[in-house]
C-alpha cells in the first residue's frame, strides 16, 4: 500500500485501497485521477459496475426505486384519504373503485397500503441513518480514544445487546408512548450498539496502520485523522450493516403493530392491517385483508435484502 | 484461563444487574402502572391501597433492592390482575415454550443438515441451486409473514388445529406445537443449511478426506463418517444459541398461533400493563441471553488462546 506523504491529498488512503480492489477488474486506472472529485466519481462508478452485474440485486433495486416513487407520490395517486371511514361500504372485496378492497371501517385499502409503504420507508430510512450516525460516532470515540471512553461505550453496548431485539423495542415504545417517532427511537436504541462495535473493530485495526501514523507524525489533529483518514476506510461494514437494518426495521415495526404496540390504533400500517384482517375479522372469503399487507412486507424486505447483498459484494469484492 | 472466566462472569453479572435496573426504571419509575387507569375510574385512596399491596409505597431504591433480593430466593411477586404468583405463571408457560423450542430445533437441524450435505456433495447440481434459492427466500421472508401465511392457509386442516379455537376444544400438545414449530424452523433451517454447506465444502477439500478416499473407502462412509463429524461443529454452536433465544420466548410466533408459552404470556402482560410479569419474563430472557453469550465466549477462549490473553 502506498503511504500518502502529502497532507493535502486527503482521500489518498481510500484511493490506495481502491487501486488494490480495482486491479481485479477491468476499469480505469485510478492512481492517475487528478482531482479529488473525479476520484470519487470513479470510485462510485466502480462500485456501480460491480453492482450491475448482480441480477438479483438489480431486480431488488428496481423494486426499491418503484416503492420510493410510489411513497413519494402517495398523496397524489391515492384516490381516497386512508383515514376516511365509510361504514356503509365496509369489507368490500377488491373492485374497480377499491383496488385492494375496504377494511372493517370502510377505509380504502389501496390508499392505506400506499400510506403504510410511506411509513415503512420513513421508519426504515430513519432507523438506518440514526443507528449509523450514533454507532459511527460512539464507535470511533471508543476505538480511537480507548481507555475510559472505550470501557464506557462497550459496557453500554453490552447492556443494550442483552435485550432480545423485539422485547427491547416493545419496552422502549411502552415507556415513551406510541407513535412513529417512538418506534424509530426504539429501533435506533437497539440498532446502534452493533454498528458501534463494528466501527470500533475497524478503527482498532486502522489506528495502528502506517498511513495513520504518518498523518499523526505530521501533526494532524485527532478529529482530522478520524474524519478524513480513518472514516473513509472504516465505514463500509457499518454502512452495510445499517443498510441491512432497513428491512429489519420494517419487519420490526410491522411485528410491533401486530402485537398492538407502536403506532396508534387507527394508523394504516401493514402489521396493523394484518392484525385486523386475521384477529378481528373472521369471515370466510375476506382473505384480501391480510394477503395484500403480508405480501407487501414480504416484497419490501426481500427487495431490500437483495440490494443489501449486492451492495456487500460491490463494496468489498474481497469478501466474495 | 481461570482469570478470563472470572472476568467474563463478573461482566455478565454486572450486565444482568444493570439490565434489571434499566427495566425497573422503565416499568416503575417512568410510569405509574396504577395511575394509568385514570383518576376518574380509580379513586386516589384505592390507588394508595393498591400501591401498598404491591410494595410500591416504599422508596424507589428500596423497591429495587427488595426486587433483587427476592429474585435470588425465587420470589417473583404476584401479578396485578389476578394476584397469582408470577413464578407459578412462568412455571406453566415455560414447559410449553421448551417443547416448542425443542420441536423447532429438531425440525430445523434435520432439514438443515440434510439439505446442506446434499448441496455440498452435489455442488452446482440442480439440488444445490434449489437449496440456494430456497434458503435465500427463507432468510429473506420474515418469520412474521411466514407465520401469517401458515396460520391462514393450513391451520384447521388435517392434523393442524385451527387457530382461534374455543376453550372447550382439547388438542394434544404435539398437534398444537406443530405449526408454530414449523414457522420458527424455516429461518433456522435455512441458516443451518448454509452453514452446513459451507463447512462441508471446506472439509471435503482437506487432506484427510483425500486420504480416506485413497484408502478406498466408499463415498458414503467418507461423507457420513469422516466429513460429517468435522463439518457439524459450526451447526452445533448455532443451535446452542438458537435454543437460548427460543427459550426466551418467540413473541410473534406464539402470539400468532395463540400458543400459551412465555412469549404469548409476555405479550398479554404488556397489553394488560401487568408489570410484575413483564419484569420477571424480561429478566428471564436477558439472563438466558447473557448466560449463553458468556458460554460461547468462554468456549472460544478455551479453543483459541489468543482471545484469553488479550
Amino acid at each position: 500500500m502506498t503511504t500518502p506523504p502529502d497532507p493535502a491529498d486527503l482521500s489518498a488512503p481510500a484511493q490506495a485501497v481502491l487501486v488494490e480492489s480495482a486491479s481485479d477488474h477491468p476499469g480505469p486506472l485510478l492512481d492517475e485521477a487528478p482531482s479529488g472529485k473525479k476520484k470519487n466519481r470513479s470510485q462510485l462508478a466502480d462500485i456501480w459496475r460491480r453492482f450491475k452485474r448482480n441480477k438479483l440485486a438489480m431486480t431488488g433495486l428496481v423494486v426499491v426505486a418503484i416503492m420510493v416513487v410510489l411513497a413519494l407520490l402517495q398523496p397524489i395517486i391515492t384516490p381516497f384519504d386512508p383515514y376516511d371511514q365509510n361504514l356503509l361500504n365496509s369489507l368490500q372485496p377488491p373492485n374497480a373503485d377499491h383496488w385492494f378492497g375496504t377494511d372493517v371501517l370502510g377505509r380504502d385499502l389501496y390508499s392505506g397500503m400506499l400510506y403504510g409503504l410511506q411509513l415503512a420507508l420513513i421508519v426504515g430510512l430513519c432507523t438506518m441513518l440514526g443507528s449509523m450516525t450514533i454507532g459511527v460516532a460512539l464507535g470511533a470515540l471508543s476505538g480511537y480514544r480507548g481507555g475510559f471512553w472505550d470501557a464506557l461505550v462497550m459496557r453500554v453496548t453490552d447492556l443494550f445487546l442483552a435485550f432480545p431485539y423485539l422485547i427491547g423495542a416493545i419496552l422502549v415504545v411502552r415507556t415513551f408512548g406510541s407513535g412513529v417517532p417512538q418506534i424509530i427511537l426504539a429501533l435506533v436504541i437497539l440498532g446502534w450498539p452493533t454498528a458501534a462495535r463494528l466501527m470500533r473493530g475497524q478503527i482498532l485495526s486502522l489506528r495502528e496502520s502506517e498511513y495513520v501514523e504518518a498523518a499523526r507524525s505530521i501533526g494532524a489533529s485527532d478529529t482530522r485523522i478520524v474524519a478524513r483518514h480513518i472514516l473513509p476506510n472504516a465505514i463500509q461494514p457499518v454502512f452495510i450493516y445499517s443498510f441491512t437494518g432497513i428491512g429489519v426495521a420494517i419487519v420490526a415495526m410491522a411485528s410491533l403493530a401486530y402485537l398492538g404496540v407502536g403506532v396508534p390504533p387507527d394508523t394504516p400500517e401493514w402489521g396493523r392491517m394484518i392484525n385486523q384482517g386475521i384477529e378481528q375479522v373472521q369471515v370466510a372469503g375476506k382473505d384480501f385483508l391480510w394477503i395484500f399487507p403480508s405480501a407487501a412486507i414480504c416484497i419490501t424486505t426481500l427487495a431490500f435484502a437483495f440490494v443489501a447483498d449486492g451492495l456487500r459484494d460491490a463494496l468489498d469484492p474481497k469478501l466474495r | 484461563m481461570g482469570k478470563f472466566v472470572i472476568r467474563r462472569l463478573a461482566q455478565a453479572v454486572l450486565v444482568v444487574i444493570a439490565a434489571t435496573l434499566l427495566l425497573f426504571i422503565g416499568l416503575f419509575v417512568l410510569g405509574d402502572p396504577f395511575a394509568s387507569t385514570g383518576d376518574k375510574t380509580v379513586p386516589p385512596e384505592t390507588q394508595a391501597i393498591l400501591r401498598e399491596a404491591f410494595g410500591m409505597d416504599k422508596s424507589l431504591p428500596m423497591q429495587y433492592l427488595t426486587y433483587l433480593g427476592n429474585l435470588f430466593t425465587g420470589d417473583l411477586g404476584v401479578d396485578f390482575n389476578q394476584r397469582r404468583a408470577v413464578s407459578e405463571m412462568i412455571g406453566t408457560a415455560l414447559p410449553a415454550t421448551a417443547r416448542l423450542a425443542l420441536v423447532a430445533i429438531v425440525l430445523d437441524v434435520l432439514i438443515g443438515v440434510v439439505a446442506g450435505i446434499i448441496a455440498a456433495v452435489f455442488r452446482y447440481s440442480f439440488w444445490d441451486v434449489l437449496v440456494t434459492v430456497l434458503t435465500t427466500l427463507a432468510i429473506g421472508i420474515p418469520t412474521f409473514v411466514i407465520g401469517v401465511w401458515l396460520r391462514q392457509t393450513v391451520s384447521g386442516w388435517w392434523i393442524f388445529p385451527g387457530v382461534p379455537r374455543s376453550f372447550t376444544q382439547v388438542v394434544p400438545w404435539w398437534q398444537e406445537v406443530l405449526l408454530p414449530a414449523i414457522t420458527l424452523a424455516v429461518v433456522d433451517a435455512a441458516f443451518i443449511a448454509r452453514l452446513m454447506r459451507g463447512s462441508m465444502l471446506e472439509v471435503l477439500r482437506t487432506d484427510y478426506i483425500r486420504t480416506a478416499r485413497a484408502k478406498g473407502l466408499g463415498e458414503r462412509t467418507v461423507i457420513l463418517k469422516h466429513a460429517f463429524r468435522n463439518s457439524i461443529i459450526p451447526v452445533v454452536t448455532y443451535v446452542g444459541i438458537s435454543i437460548g433465544i427460543l427459550l426466551g420466548g418467540a413473541l410473534i410466533t406464539e402470539t400468532l398461533f395463540q400458543y400459551n408459552g412465555v412469549g404469548f404470556l409476555l405479550v398479554k402482560s404488556i397489553n394488560q400493563n401487568n408489570n410484575p410479569v413483564i419484569m420477571a419474563l424480561v429478566t428471564f430472557a436477558v439472563l438466558i441471553y447473557v448466560f449463553l453469550s458468556m458460554i460461547v465466549d468462554i468456549l472460544y477462549a478455551f479453543l483459541d488462546p489468543r482471545i484469553r490473553l488479550s
